[in-house]
């Protein structure tokens, strides 16, 4: 059996008298959609920060294929690890189409030089990632708004944007935090149906939600976070009839949780 | 999330549609009026009084405008304004309103130059009034024909900018660009040489050239606002290259217009060597974000390499290389500095990256101030440099093609065209680019640029390297046009005008750097008569240009500027720091 995809190990993360990681280890398998719930604040989103190097864990470390990773955002993503931001991240002032050239900024190679003189190579590899920036869009369904500026973008569609500029670094390994995040059901829907598609293009996906039906129906397996620590880990069934789980949920059963969640969101 | 529709008030007070019908014809009349006003306002006369100076006052007094055809006499400027005012009035032209707005605005801003200050000069209201037994409304009757037309055309409601599709064969709208990028020579030459060739020559040359601007500005506004201009551009990008070729060949048309002079040469030099620094400086503010107050130093460092290896008496080194390789030179050094300023920059972002460069610029200023390393003659700096010659001809001098004799200093003109073409197209290219595009992503968030797998510390000092670069080139063409370099022409007051040439021009765009250059040197040329009250006005003006139009003169398509308001669009900051 080949190395896991990505492996976390031990990984604790503290600000300054605050744990935020607590030793958190988990493998991601090839194929895989590993969901990753725990009420707010529970480090979830700072775990992903630690995966793509944007923070240096102050212990443990993160490998993809069996290499460490470097803490270094640029040249994580270069490795493969690509992901989306809770709080959308795009940049505003670019069009949708730019905003995933921009993604395609790692497997390019232009040097300055070439930038300057824009020669005959220079030409195939801006046509080449204009057509990949243009089948990604069609991939996620924004064909429609190529040429709009992102911020102009409806939020829904702003998610699917950064989903589309995350796919252009070519990832292995792609990292969702809440891509259902203020979307209504039907918009909810056709992202699962959209990271369904992910999967099938051979990308691994870890996904963030507080949506627990959305998880517990979508993933392969389902990592539980609570306060730093790594509570559960398993199968969907087996994290829904966990007890603890349902207790560090407020101690409600499942369905209750949710119109919590819900509750508390707005 | 984004686009927050604003709702149709549809609970404004009900109006019942004859009174609607009768506020509209209402408005039209007083569209119609305002038009009529201000061509008899043309026609009447001005000013009371004549000044024994010259032609201003005495074409005020006149009955009629002494020059009829004369693109600068303002009453004519007048009479068009208002008769096109009627005639959009009256006929269903799309973006009416719009267009009779801006026509009264120009109608306004025009009598309002004159008529303030015939009355300055005559000592009081009576001047455009009525005193010593002659009676001038002129200029009442067209402010009050302005303020007509643009009232009776916002309230008869303005409705949306109208968007124009028109097609023609592709030899069509080359004829078409060619016809318009004639014209534009014209109209720059025209606002060049209104008012004669500055202050000297025509004590009324200030007031005259405001006017003109007025004048224009109305115009051009009122094409804007029909949508003609934006279906020009449109037509202009539809054949970019020939586009630019043409603008090129009129630039180098410009010396054979009336503003082909030694003296307009040599502002256009100016302007020119400012252009191709402001093109630089915008790689790293319009398109990385960083905000550099020191920049004017990679002009200094320029200037220097080239004083001292250009043979000058007072240079320490003393020897001459050829003009092109002292280019090549003064441009490396300058990028080399650029590259070293911009490592310790990496670390500060923002205010404290303004800082950093601001202390950059002072050092220079200062070092070169007192000679170190005996490379900038300090206080005495290093004066003649000698020109740049090709063929035995000097560039300074002037020549003569056949029955055709150009202006002294035509050939550094021809020259700094040609620098600054290259320039833009520098700028351009890298815009477009792989680079191009990790710069404005840095710009618009450094750490999402960084999660795209962006370094961004080397495409930082890529960026001021190139941006310092194509200053240094600059610096060089500077050093041997004006033959004197010092440090005093490199003061922070120099980096703050670049920096106004940026932002007042559109960040981020070529024509925006060229064209905030431009006015940033023609205006205080041409403002001179005004003496102690210029800067003043210059700083009204770029008031005024900011409040209206903050996102810059000729903005990029799609510019944010730190400077627009936050809008609800922005997504909230999430709870937990994210990065
Ligand atoms: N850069 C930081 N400095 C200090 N504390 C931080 C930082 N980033 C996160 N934290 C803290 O770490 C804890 C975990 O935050 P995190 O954003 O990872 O939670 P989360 O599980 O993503 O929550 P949510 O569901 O609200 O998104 C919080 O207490 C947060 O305040
Ligand atoms: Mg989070």
């Amino acid at each position: 059996m080949t190395a896991p995809i990505l492996e976390a190990a031990g990984v604790t993360m503290v600000f300054g008298g605050l744990t935020a990681l607590k030793d958190v280890s988990f493998t991601l398998r090839d194929g895989e959609i590993i969901g990753l719930i725990g009420p707010n604040g529970a480090g979830k989103t700072t775990l992903f920060n630690c995966l793509t190097g944007l923070y240096a864990p102050s212990r443990g470390a993160v490998a993809l294929r069996g290499t460490r990773l470097a803490c270094d955002p640029a040249r994580v993503t270069a490795a493969g690890v690509a992901r989306t931001f809770q709080n959308i991240r795009l940049f505003p002032g670019m069009t949708a189409t730019e905003n995933v050239l921009v993604g395609r900024h790692v497997r390019m190679t232009q040097g300055p030089l070439s930038s300057l003189l824009h020669g005959p190579r220079f030409r195939r590899s801006e046509a080449e990632a204009a057509e990949r920036a243009e089948k990604l869009l069609a991939f996620v369904g924004l064909t429609r708004f190529a040429d709009e500026l992102a911020r102009n973008l409806p939020y829904g569609d702003q998610r699917r944007l950064e989903i589309a500029r995350a796919l252009a670094t070519e990832p292995s390994v792609l990292l969702l935090d809440e891509p259902t995040a203020g979307m209504n059901a039907q918009e909810t829907q056709s992202t699962r149906q959209l990271i369904l598609a992910i999967r099938d293009l051979g990308v691994s996906v870890v996904v963030i939600e507080h949506d627990t039906k959305f998880i517990f129906t979508l993933c392969d397996r389902v990592l539980v976070l609570v306060q730093g620590e790594l509570l559960v880990a398993g199968t969907p069934d087996e994290v829904r009839g966990d007890p603890r789980v349902v207790e560090a949920y407020l101690g409600a059963p499942p369905e209750e949780i949710e119109a919590q969640i819900h509750r508390s969101e707005v | 999330m984004t686009t927050v529709q604003s709702p149709v008030p549809a609970s404004a007070a009900p109006v019942s549609g004859r009174a609607r019908g009768a506020g509209a014809r209402g408005a039209a009349w007083l569209r119609v009026a305002g038009g009529l006003l201000a061509v008899l306002g043309a026609l009447l006369p001005w000013a009371t009084f004549v000044l024994n100076e010259g032609p201003y006052p005495e074409k005020a007094t006149l009955q009629f405008f002494v020059a009829p055809l004369g693109l600068t006499g303002f009453r004519l400027h007048l009479a068009l304004l208002g008769l096109a005012a009627i005639l959009v009035s009256v006929r269903a032209v799309r973006g009416r309103a719009r267009i009779v707005r801006a026509l009264g605005w120009g109608i306004v801003a025009t009598s309002l130059v004159n008529g303030l200050y015939i009355t300055v000069e005559g000592g009081g209201l009576g001047a455009i009034t009525a005193s010593g037994g002659s009676a001038a409304f002129g200029a009442v009757v067209a402010l009050i024909g302005g303020a007509f037309a643009a009232a009776g055309a916002v309230g008869g409601g303005i409705e949306p900018l109208p968007v124009r599709e028109w097609r023609m064969p592709w030899w069509a709208e080359w004829l078409l660009l060619l016809v318009l990028f004639g014209l534009l020579l014209l109209v720059v030459s025209a606002v060049l040489t209104s008012g004669g060739q500055g202050g000297v020559v025509n004590p009324y040359a200030g007031a005259v050239f405001l006017s003109f601007l007025a004048a224009a500005g109305g115009a051009f506004a009122a094409l804007h606002a029909s949508g003609l201009l934006t279906w020009l551009a449109a037509v202009a990008e539809r054949h970019r290259v020939f586009s630019i070729v043409v603008l090129l060949v009129m630039a180098l048309l410009l010396p054979l217009t009336g503003a082909g002079t030694e003296y307009w040469m040599t502002v256009a030099a100016n302007i020119g060597v400012y252009a191709a620094t402001a093109i630089g400086l915008n790689i790293v503010v319009g398109l990385a974000g960083l905000l550099d107050l020191g920049y004017v130093a990679f002009l200094g460092i320029g200037a220097f390499v080239a004083a001292n290896l250009s043979g000058a008496a007072a240079s320490e080194i003393g020897i001459r290389l050829p003009f092109p390789l002292v280019m090549i030179i003064s441009a490396v050094v300058a990028g080399l500095f650029g590259a070293v300023v911009g490592s310790p920059t990496l670390r500060v972002r923002g205010d404290y990256l303004a800082i950093v460069t601001l202390a950059f610029g002072e050092i220079f200023v200062r070092s070169a101030q007192n000679n170190i390393g005996g490379l900038t003659g300090g206080a005495n700096a290093i004066p003649n440099i000698p020109q740049v010659s090709a063929f035995g001809t000097a560039f300074n001098e002037s020549i003569a093609i056949g029955a055709v004799t150009l202006p002294a200093g035509v050939l550094y003109y021809v020259l700094i065209v040609l620098l600054v073409a290259v320039v833009m197209l520098v700028f351009g290219n890298l815009k477009n680019s792989r680079l191009g595009r990790a710069w404005i992503a840095i710009r618009e968030d450094e750490d999402a640029a960084r999660a795209m797998g962006i370094r961004t510390g080397p495409i930082k000092i890529l960026a001021f390297l190139i941006g310092a670069t194509l200053a240094g080139l600059a610096g060089a063409f500077f050093a041997h046009k004006t033959a004197v370099v010092a440090y005093d022409s490199f003061r922070f007051l120099e980096s703050v005008t670049l920096l106004a040439a940026v932002i007042l021009g559109g960040m981020g765009t070529i024509p925006g750097a060229v064209f905030g250059a431009s006015i940033l040197f023609v205006l205080p040329e041409k403002l001179r008569e005004f003496a102690d009250y210029r800067l003043l006005l210059f700083g009204l003006a770029l008031v005024v240009i900011m409040r209206f139009r903050p996102q810059g003169i000729i903005p990029d398509r799609h510019r944010r500027t730190e400077l627009a308001p936050v809008t609800a669009q922005d997504p909230p900051p999430a709870k937990g720091a994210e990065a």
